[in-house]
């Protein structure tokens, strides 16, 4: 089944018709969570379980063009974030691809590490536009704590990020984990384009 | 779903590409020229644009989701800015310090200005056209139609969200109290959805297909492009100004 | 493209074909062969899962150039062969409305009127030829007045004839249907089947998968009878209906077949019972009665 590249560009039209519904799942993580008074965002399930069920490429273009439409009908704030979604859709997608959702424990350091990168990436751009805050309260109020110790800003900057990003990018990775394992055959199935029917 | 409002006026009548450029170099900026003024000037445009396209009232919701995030920057520059050296007022024992206001000012004003150029863009450009017109440009009609599909699908999948809520209350699913039952209430509220809506991707896949979705041929379109007589001089005064501001930064 | 003896009457050829779904152990299609010519209407029974929905998509391309798994045999749409050609090739010939008029939406048109030209703009129509053909569709279906609405804002009959409709713009000569009534109210079942009737008088040929077998008695030319994916009969739908071994496959006939078997009223000259109520009632009112008890 893994003869062609996870890295092809020529999506299927299930593949396709895949980023739209992920990233209504976003949509409605974010609601759902936000309704339910949840100290998560919740805010990328659609983008990580894309990536698990149909590689990098559909994973990334789900979380660039989440935000970027985001940001074009509800937050523009949300449109300075679509690299890291995308390179949250990426990094889970490859690592998916090499094995890292077989099982619980793997699932859980895939979670660590989407967590890391999403506040790697996310800390420069707060730096260029606010001067390394997030917005959320425990996070800034961590920056503050940092900047008042006369601690570097890139650091209270990062750290900002990691308090926001570690705990709810570990928990979604784990909540797609279940979900994408509970999944009939025939769905997760649908998104790989790399098949040929046979001759009988 | 969508923000953009039906009007008539003359912000309505520019072509959504023009607009897009508009959007990027007003937002960009008063980051590119880190000056109070320039942020300032940007910021007064934008919002006369919005006040002749009629649709000034609307970005105040826009600017309301930021609250947090533009308050937070005034507050923690005031008091933590590594080069704070002059205290301005205090609170108790709190100091603000006038390097740091005057810097959260500036960042406060970057963020407004940001949601300001981009409501031009979002409160007066119908999402079709903009997804059009980029496809006319060149982009992928199949990433057009991801674009479309988000804004037809999420109403959709909001709607279908309250109904599972009512029906997952109706069977004694608490949705309020500690945290703990908050979150067990999490997944049962949205795993129908999702395991539908995955389920859904086949047909749909099957209904696209069957109406030439891979078709090879040169994609033709039932409406006509929304073209502005100015489009080409706005743009390129534009992109001047861009690369002018990249060079005085450079340079000066 | 010019055929030199290829030639044929017959819109559909199907010549031992066999199917099975990728991960299955099971043909859900075997050895299946039948012809059908150009302006007949076709009625497909048979139990869930006795190979309907695979036969559908079989003559529209979808198997196996979407589903893949195994495929033998040979398939002829208007003397195409499906195997070596494109679903979007195909959907110029054989058009597929199915049962869920929801995901039958593309999800990316504000407008019934846009919906419908979704798949014009895709293979390329000019400007005026789209909108001649979308509004031809739109009188065709008779829903003219939702053309500026939403079609996630329509009901499910709606809906469903926007979804004939987007299919029949498409202009091809056969309209393959699977179950098209079977999430809608009998109401807009009834109108589904109405303006089904409509284009088999325009001339489009129609194959159409259904469990309403009273419907199906009444304008079929022709049924198709599948069991566990092999084709046990394929005769009108007197004959079909008139075998005694139909409630083996699963399938129940028309109502008036049941009543009329009950109380052996047979068709004396081609020795079948009733399947209409206007069969009946020719035998029951009917002067020179052809209808007798036996």
């Amino acid at each position: 089944m893994k003869t062609k590249s996870m890295w092809s560009f020529r999506l299927s039209t299930a593949a396709l018709v895949l980023i739209p519904i992920a990233i209504g799942i976003n949509y409605i993580g974010k609601t759902i969570a936000a309704g339910l008074k949840l100290p998560l965002w919740l805010d990328s399930l659609g983008t990580i379980l894309s990536s698990m069920l149909a590689g990098p490429i559909v994973g990334g273009l789900s979380g660039i063009i989440n935000n970027i439409i985001y940001g074009i009908t509800l937050d523009p704030v949300s449109t300075v974030y679509a690299i890291t979604s995308g390179v949250i859709g990426i990094v889970v997608g490859a690592l998916a691809y090499k094995g890292w959702v077989n099982n619980f424990a793997k699932a859980l350091l895939l979670g660590l590490v989407v967590g890391a990168i999403a506040a790697t990436v996310s800390t420069p751009l707060n730096m260029i536009f606010w001067e390394g805050q997030t917005g959320n309260v425990w996070g800034d109020a961590l920056y503050a704590y940092i900047l008042s110790q006369n601690g570097p800003i890139w650091l209270a900057s990062f750290l900002d990020s990691i308090v926001v990003d570690l705990p709810d990018k570990l928990i979604s990775v784990l909540l797609c984990f279940f979900i994408f394992k509970g999944l009939p055959k025939n769905v997760k199935r649908l998104y790989q384009n790399n098949q040929r029917f046979e001759e009988l | 779903m969508t923000l953009y409002v039906k009007q008539d006026s003359l912000i309505h009548e520019i072509d959504p590409i023009t607009k897009v450029i508009y959007a990027f170099v007003a937002a960009l900026l008063p980051y590119i020229l880190p000056s109070h003024t320039v942020a300032l000037i940007v910021l007064v445009i934008s919002i006369m644009l919005l006040v002749v396209g009629k649709v000034f009232r609307k970005i105040i919701p826009l600017i309301g989701l930021s609250l947090f995030l533009i308050v937070s920057l005034v507050i923690i520059q005031g008091i933590f800015r590594p080069d704070n050296v002059t205290p301005l007022f205090h609170f108790g024992p709190i100091i603000f310090y006038k390097e740091g206001l005057s810097y959260g000012l500036l960042l406060m004003l970057r963020v407004i200005n940001l949601l300001c150029a981009f409501g031009v863009l979002i409160l007066t450009t119908k999402p079709d056209d903009l997804i059009q017109s980029f496809i006319q440009k060149g982009m992928s009609p199949r990433i057009g139609y991801v674009i479309g599909s988000v804004l037809q699908l999420i109403p959709q999948m909001s709607a279908t969200i309250a109904t599972i809520k009512d029906a997952q209350r109706s069977r004694g699913l608490e949705t309020e109290g500690s945290l703990l039952v908050r979150i067990k209430a999490f997944l049962p509220l949205i795993g129908p959805v999702i395991m539908n809506s995955l389920i859904s991707t086949r047909e749909r896949s099957i209904a696209l297909e069957v109406r030439g979705f891979n078709a090879k041929q040169k994609k033709t379109f039932l409406h006509e492009v929304h073209t502005y007589k100015y489009a080409k001089v706005i743009q390129a005064v534009l992109i001047l100004i861009f690369i002018f501001a990249i060079l005085w930064r450079i340079f000066l | 493209m010019l055929s030199c003896g290829g030639f044929s009457y017959e819109k559909i050829i199907v010549e031992n074909l066999k199917y099975k779904y990728p991960d299955t152990d099971q043909l859900a299609l075997n050895d299946v062969s039948f012809e059908v010519e150009e302006g007949e209407v076709i009625g497909i029974v048979g139990q869930n899962s006795a190979g309907k929905s695979s036969l559908c998509l079989a003559l529209t391309g979808l198997i196996p150039h979407f589903f893949n798994g195994a495929y033998g045999g040979k398939v002829l749409i208007d003397g195409i062969e499906v195997k070596t050609s494109t679903i979007t090739d195909l959907s110029q010939k054989a058009g597929l409305v199915f049962d869920n008029p929801f995901t039958q939406m593309t999800a990316s048109k504000y407008t019934v009127y846009d919906e419908i030209a979704f798949g014009l703009e895709n293979i390329g129509v000019s400007r005026e030829e789209m909108i001649e053909r979308v509004d031809w569709s739109l009188k065709m279906m008779g829903i003219e007045n939702i053309k500026d609405k939403n079609p996630f804002d329509l009901s499910g009959g709606q809906m469903q004839r926007v979804a004939i409709a987007s299919v029949i713009a498409m202009r091809p000569e056969i309209l393959v249907l699977d179950e098209p009534t079977s999430q809608l109210d009998p109401q807009a079942s009834e109108e589904v089947f109405r303006v089904i009737q409509q284009l088999s008088q325009e001339g489009i040929t129609i194959v159409i998968a259904e469990h309403k077998m009273e419907k199906l008695a009444s304008f079929t030319d022709r049924i198709l009878l599948l069991y566990e994916g092999k084709q046990i009969d394929f005769d009108t739908p007197q004959k079909v209906f008139s075998r005694d071994d139909l409630h083996d496959y699963g399938v129940v006939p028309p109502i008036f077949t049941t009543y009329c078997k009950a109380m052996g009223m047979k068709n004396k000259k081609t020795n079948t019972y009733p399947v209409t109520l206007a069969e009946v009632s020719s035998l029951l009112g009917g002067e020179n009665n052809e209808w007798n008890k036996s």
